[in-house]
């Protein structure tokens, strides 16, 4: 079965290799990688790149934001004393 | 009952009989228990990743416009009309006023102030209406001076573009009558405003977007 699927492969591979026009990557390619086009189309792609990271880098930005403005929100209205206090403290303890 | 008779058993040990009882905290009196409160709420959420999502589908659409852009050295392309500047810099001046009476009104609702409430978000619906009105009434110009959506990829990509960002504006427009409506009847309260800021939030959003858009489509 190995086999087979490396000999298909194999086969595949080496008929996208004879026929290499029509197994480029993009469609809209034959102009070549120079001039108006292919800049076009460098410049669109590189934005699209940096989007995902831009949009996750601000989502990521604000809830962090929001998380710090609340908690120091809560700190400063309710007065509360740090959480540590809630712990076993051997010295006040007596033991 | 298992668990209690091996709980006697171990404090009666003769060992533990003698000895000193742990005392936990000292003389401190107990800190006061705190709410688990979430510091956002789930509507919050899913509204911040709804703006995501849109700005992933609003980024496909700038990238489909720098190809054509880019590739035309030309544009507009010859025999199409230009588009309206002036009318449309002034309308994204009101459009950027409405998300400071929006964000103003968070403010107002914060201190608890409803009346400036219903008052801002109002001016706040105002400003759309006259934003999308405006932006309807260029289009109607556009389509009689010949550009429609099959004319070039340039009506195209601005009907697409421009018109995406109107029925996003259109959206929040009915979001933000909604969420006046319930502001006049009083569900918005000091404590209790997530329904407006999540409506702000967006609103926010498609006015930031508008800038952007208006730059590169109408000015680059």
């Amino acid at each position: 079965m190995t086999k087979k699927i490396i000999s298909l492969s194999l086969v595949f591979g080496l008929s996208m290799l004879v026929r290499s026009s029509a197994s480029w990557a993009c469609a809209v390619c034959w102009g070549g990688d120079t001039g108006p086009t292919a800049d076009a189309y460098n410049s669109s792609v590189l934005f699209l790149m940096t989007a995902p990271y831009a949009v996750m880098g601000s989502i990521a930005a604000w809830l962090f934001y929001t998380y710090r403005r609340s908690a120091a929100t809560r700190e400063k209205s309710e007065g509360v004393e740090p959480l540590v206090h809630l712990t076993w403290n051997p010295e006040e303890s007596g033991r | 009952m298992a668990r209690d008779s091996t709980a006697r058993k171990l404090d009666e040990t003769p060992a533990l009989r003698g000895a000193k009882r742990p005392g936990f905290g000292g003389g401190r009196p107990p800190p006061p228990v705190r709410p688990n409160i979430p510091f956002a709420s789930n509507l919050w959420l899913a509204v911040l990743m709804l703006l995501g999502a849109e700005a992933m589908f609003f980024a496909g659409l700038i990238g489909a416009f720098l190809v054509f852009r880019i590739a035309n050295p030309v544009w507009p392309p010859p025999f199409q009309p230009r588009l309206p500047i002036e009318v449309t810099g002034v309308n994204t001046v009101i459009l950027l006023a409405s998300a400071i009476t929006i964000r103003l009104g968070l403010k107002a609702i914060q201190r608890g102030d409803r009346s400036r409430l219903v008052r801002l978000l109002s001016w706040t619906a105002a400003a759309g209406a006259v934003f999308l009105s405006i932006q309807g009434f260029e289009w109607f110009r556009l389509l009689h001076f010949g550009l429609t959506l099959s004319s070039s990829i340039y009506g195209g990509l601005f009907y697409t573009i421009i018109g995406c960002h109107a029925v996003h504006v259109f959206g929040a427009l009915i979001w933000l009558l909604v969420v006046w409506q319930r502001a006049r009847t009083g569900t918005y309260t000091r404590q209790n405003y997530v329904g407006l800021q999540t409506c702000s939030m967006y609103w926010v959003f498609v006015v930031a977007l508008w800038p952007l858009l208006y730059g590169l489509v109408y000015l680059y």
